[in-house]
């Protein structure tokens, strides 16, 4: 196992607006490596820099020693693309989408038809392969993406926000499938704004927010490091707040007041939660610490558009 | 810039799009001509008499060959194009494959010529029907290849166009301001001679007139030393247009 993909000082810039704002971070060969972020944080402009569409402001870029350019058609052969907009072709059936796609890598006919069978299996969709495009569910078109993805046996798989728009179901199993996919040596990167998505695929991840790398390392980490282990929420008028943080504030490691909320990070909950047996306060509540509240804490909870 | 073979496999995508559409695009690409070969050529040729010895048609025919190929390298180039680029987003997943940003759209240039070619193949078949034949068959195959030369040139220059189009409505000025007018003043439905100085000058300035004086004469099989002007004009252009085309298309693909 090494470095496969090296970025330092990465920038991304669309006229006045710096969307990657000189980023560097190093992914290994054979791990998922998670951008996470809320719009517009820069993860998608990343995750294009990398697979070769977008070409970089400043900074260096590379993908299995190579720079990442995009002129350079071996990292886009060796890379398998889920997008996060549905780019499928709406003229052409399930299979013709595919057998056509195979021909953009130069895939042989013979060697791509029983690729085809493969994958349409994998992802389910064999009853499907004369079907057009707009007679299929949300589900049925992400998992055809993903299909087309791995026509060219990749390498590197980059996601991008591949769940967008699913139901549990459709979801799970994709994530399953993207499982297996790194379990066969497959470099796998992903963005998401789902934190449920992060921990159940990611090895390691990094927050963006607003062009910048946030916080990096691995999920379980960061919410030890950032929130503790457990929250406690308590539903509560602004005006109790002054005693509630000096009577609970011993046995939290922060605080956070947002809407109608009052938030306690802890790595205990039960002292805090005896307290408020006492205080008698009804709408409380305790739960394990999330990669979300980590991605909120860090990102700020008001809206981001 | 950076051209490669899978301009031939954009193309092969096109065609499997294409059998869907086929028999419809037939009948569209058929229809304008037709019409002026029937209005035209048939109608007011009745009142014209003889052009230089021969019917009328004979002079029509070869200008509506090549105004019917540039008609639909045009509009392929322009609605086609478009609908794939912002509508169905097709050169998105394209330029995330080996194909390059040049290469996706050389093969919409080549589909639009091949579309081209059609129309132009369709209206050759019409033409021969109602008896108005080339003079041989080297000119048959000859006015094929200029179709497809003729097709590369209007599909560029309508690339361009579509490389600057924020939509559908856009394109009205393409067709009606530049179209439209060529098609009129470039010598299709009878001889620049009677214009003005100053309006010969202008169409001088307009491809399809070179297409047609060339059509024309590859048509009658009556060769002249300025036809070689006509020719270098077209093939200048051609090259320009398809390098500004396909740059200007790679900008606003590529961001």
């Amino acid at each position: 196992m090494g470095t496969f993909i090296s970025a330092r000082d990465l920038t991304k810039k669309f006229g006045d607006l710096t969307a990657v704002d000189g980023i560097s971070f190093d992914i290994q060969e054979g791990e998922c490596f998670g951008f996470l972020g809320p719009n517009g944080a820069g993860k998608t402009t990343t995750v294009r820099m990398i697979h070769c569409v977008s070409p970089l402001t400043s900074g260096t870029l590379t993908v299995g020693g190579m720079p990442a350019d995009i002129d350079n058609r071996a990292i886009k052969q060796m890379t398998g693309v889920i997008p996060q907009e549905i780019t499928l072709d709406p003229d052409l059936t399930v299979w013709e989408n595919l057998i056509i796609f195979a021909r953009f890598f130069d895939i042989p006919r013979r060697e791509a038809r029983p690729r085809i069978d493969e994958l349409l299996k994998f992802v389910e969709l064999e009853a499907k392969r004369k079907s057009k495009i707009d007679e299929l569910s949300t589900g049925m078109k992400r998992r055809l993406l993903v299909a087309r993805a791995l026509l060219n046996r990749p390498k590197l798989i980059v996601a991008d926000e591949p769940t967008t728009g699913l139901d549990p179901q459709a979801r799970h199993m994709i994530w399953q499938r993207l499982r297996l996919l790194r379990s066969e040596g497959a470099t796998l990167i992903l963005t998401t704004q789902y934190m449920e998505e992060a921990e159940q695929l990611c090895d390691r991840i990094v927050i963006m927010h607003q062009g910048r790398i946030l916080r990096e390392g691995l999920p379980q980490k960061l919410i030890d490091e950032e929130i503790g282990r457990e929250v406690v929420e308590i539903r509560i008028g602004r005006g109790e707040d002054e005693r509630l943080v000096r009577e609970l504030a011993p046995f939290a490691c922060g605080h956070e007041r947002v809407g109608d909320t009052l938030f306690f990070y802890c790595r205990d909950g039960h002292d805090i939660m005896r307290k408020l047996v006492e205080f008698d306060l009804p709408n409380t509540w305790t739960r394990p610490a999330t990669l979300e509240d980590v991605f909120l804490k860090l990102t700020g909870r008001g809206l981001i558009e | 810039m950076n051209l490669s073979y899978r301009v031939y496999h954009v193309f092969v995508r096109n065609l499997y799009s294409y059998k869907r559409f086929v028999v419809s695009t037939f009948l569209v690409s058929l229809i304008e001509p037709l019409f002026y070969l029937i209005t035209f050529g048939i109608g007011m040729g009745a009142y014209m008499g003889y052009f230089g010895g021969k019917p009328y048609l004979y002079f029509l025919v070869p200008g509506v060959l090549v105004s019917s190929v540039m008609m639909s390298s045009t509009f392929e180039c322009l609605y086609g194009t478009f609908v794939k680029m912002v509508h169905e987003k097709l050169y998105d997943s394209l330029v995330a494959t080996p194909v390059s940003a040049e290469d996706a759209v050389a093969g919409d240039i080549a589909w639009g010529a091949f579309r081209g070619l059609i129309s132009g193949v369709l209206m050759m078949l019409v033409s021969m029907a109602m008896g108005i034949l080339p003079v041989s068959v080297p000119s048959v195959l000859l006015i094929l290849v200029l179709m497809v030369f003729v097709g590369v040139l209007f599909a560029s220059l309508a690339m361009i166009v579509t490389s600057v189009s924020p939509s559908f409505d856009f394109f009205n000025y393409y067709t009606e301001l530049v179209i439209t007018p060529m098609l009129f003043f470039s010598g299709v439905f009878f001889p620049l001679d009677k214009f003005p100085p100053w309006m010969k000058t202008v169409a001088q300035f307009m491809p399809l007139t070179h297409a047609v004086e060339i059509s024309r004469a590859v048509f009658s099989g009556e060769y002249h030393a300025r036809y070689v002007w006509n020719f270098l004009v077209l093939f200048v252009l051609e090259v320009v247009a398809f390098t500004i085309g396909v740059t200007m298309m790679k900008k606003r693909l590529i961001k």
